[in-house]
């Protein structure tokens, strides 16, 4: 292959940004609340679904490729955007640049959460090792925690609310960066369409941290099924 | 006195001024005669003919650039009250007064509200936003456009490199390279053009770096602020396409 200019490298790094917010970075979101609100139909499901994915193999490395790595890229390319524009929805007062505003400021917001919410659960995982704990008991003990206080259910709904507006809306904008969207009316009709599908997974998050702050459970050792 | 009633409806204005490039900025206030139907560019001109500012302070007249009058050259774009437009069509009967006038912000002011938009032009080069038709012997005619694309590019071809779509765009600056909205859809206009299609993929190279098209952070202000009424979100989602299937091409056709 032929050496890179900057001016290729620019473009693949950008275009690499765009690619990791929806896979691997947004699948994961998506798989992430989808499992997590099994909490609100039960225990078990909870329980089992966090078993199964604790015990696939190569989970480091799944969790290393396909969710850190990619997060980390997405974020530091990210705050290289934020930092290449400077919004002006004030004198500019139009949605679309409302939007650009937030989407912006979602991502910082998101970011900071991140960091909160894996110190809170990733980090002591590693930090005890694994042989001394069981998946399951040790998340939902770290839930119950986190969901006792109104400071902790404040915390994740920001994070929550911030991640699924990224979300949706990033989903838009790469369907126009990337040319799949390009009529005015085409762009609009999608925009609804995503509009709607950052709300299910609003909804999907935020009854998660109320299943968790109302009925708190005790916390036992997985029984195998 | 009677039937001697002096009209005494006056037209304020607030300008912010510049003597040369990179010099101190100032503002001064001036007091106009009302006149039936005003646009900025005719107070301009009254400043021009009696510069005195509202304190009765003899200044140099204001500099400013314009043409057409029409809204068809796009050399009088400065900021009127705070947006980017052209100061022909801005009729004082519709502004909030006192009218603030300042020069664009993401060009390099020349002096007072004359700016220099030579980058525009140095980006239409960038991109070779003509249609090749110089060779050693005669091309021939070029092929039949129909009259879906004529009328396409009709709506592109509008564009006056005003500026207003790059003045409005929060990832445009006056210090970074980021070629916009305006020089997106002129590699849209030349792309579809027949001819001009024979340099469809320098054209889609050029904007495929730094500052080119990953660099739109889609916030469609672009949009809302042409003049023309261009559908530059249109074409800056067809140059995504376009680069996109350029780039699967590069990997894997080439």
């Amino acid at each position: 292959m032929d050496k890179k200019t900057t001016d290729q490298i620019h473009y693949l790094i950008l275009k690499t940004h765009s690619l990791t917010g929806v896979i691997p970075v947004g699948a994961f979101l998506v798989l992430h609340f989808s499992i997590n609100s099994l909490r609100t139909v039960g225990v078990w499901p909870y329980q089992i679904s966090i078993d199964i994915i604790n015990n696939l193999p190569f989970l480091i490395w799944i969790e290393a490729g396909f969710i850190i790595a990619p997060l980390m890229f997405h974020s530091l390319v990210g705050f290289y955007i934020y930092f290449s524009g400077r919004s002006n929805p004030f004198r500019y007062n139009y949605p679309h640049n409302w939007m650009y505003t937030l989407q912006r400021l979602s991502g910082a917001v998101v970011f900071a959460f991140l960091i909160y919410h894996l110190a809170t659960t990733v980090v002591p995982k590693l930090w005890y090792g694994n042989t001394q704990f069981e998946a399951a008991p040790y998340l939902i003990y770290v839930m119950n925690q986190e969901f006792k206080s109104w400071d902790g259910r404040i915390i994740y709904a920001i994070g929550i609310v911030a991640a699924t507006f990224h979300f949706s809306s990033g989903l838009w904008g790469f369907c126009i960066s990337w040319g799949i969207l390009i009529g005015r009316r085409a762009q609009t009709n999608a925009g609804y369409i995503f509009a709607l599908f950052g709300l299910v997974l609003t909804v999907m998050g935020l009854s998660t941290v109320v299943e968790f702050s109302l009925h708190p459970v005790g916390v036992e050792a997985t029984e195998p099924g | 006195m009677k039937g001697n009633i002096v009209n005494e409806k006056t037209v304020k204005l607030k300008i912010k001024r510049q003597d040369k490039p990179n010099s101190k900025i100032y503002w001064q206030e001036f007091k106009i005669p009302y006149k039936e139907r005003l646009n900025v560019i005719a107070c301009l001109q009254d400043i021009q003919r009696n510069p005195t500012t509202q304190l009765g302070e003899s200044v140099n007249p204001v500099t400013w650039d314009c043409n057409c009058l029409e809204e068809t050259c796009g050399s009088c774009t400065m900021l009127i009250n705070g947006k980017v437009r052209q100061a022909c069509t801005a009729l004082i009967d519709s502004l909030e007064q006192p009218v603030i006038l300042e020069p664009m912000s993401k060009f390099p002011v020349v002096r007072d509200l004359q700016v220099d938009r030579s980058r525009m032009f140095e980006n239409l080069k960038k991109v070779k936003a003509w249609v090749e038709i110089d060779g050693t012997h005669d091309i021939g005619e070029g092929p039949i456009m129909s009259d879906k694309v004529r009328s396409q590019r009709y709506a592109l071809s509008e564009c006056m490199s005003c500026g207003c779509c790059l003045e409005a765009c929060p990832q445009f600056s006056l210090t970074n390279n980021f070629l916009g909205a305006a020089t997106f859809s002129q590699v849209r206009l030349f792309n579809l053009h027949p001819s001009g299609s024979m340099l469809k993929e320098e054209r889609l190279d050029a904007v495929m770096g730094e500052g080119g098209i990953t660099d739109c952070g889609n916030a469609q202000v672009c949009v809302e602020v042409c003049p023309k009424s261009i559908p530059l979100t249109e074409s800056i989602a067809d140059i995504g396409r376009q680069t996109t299937l350029q780039t699967l091409k590069n990997i894997f056709m080439k």
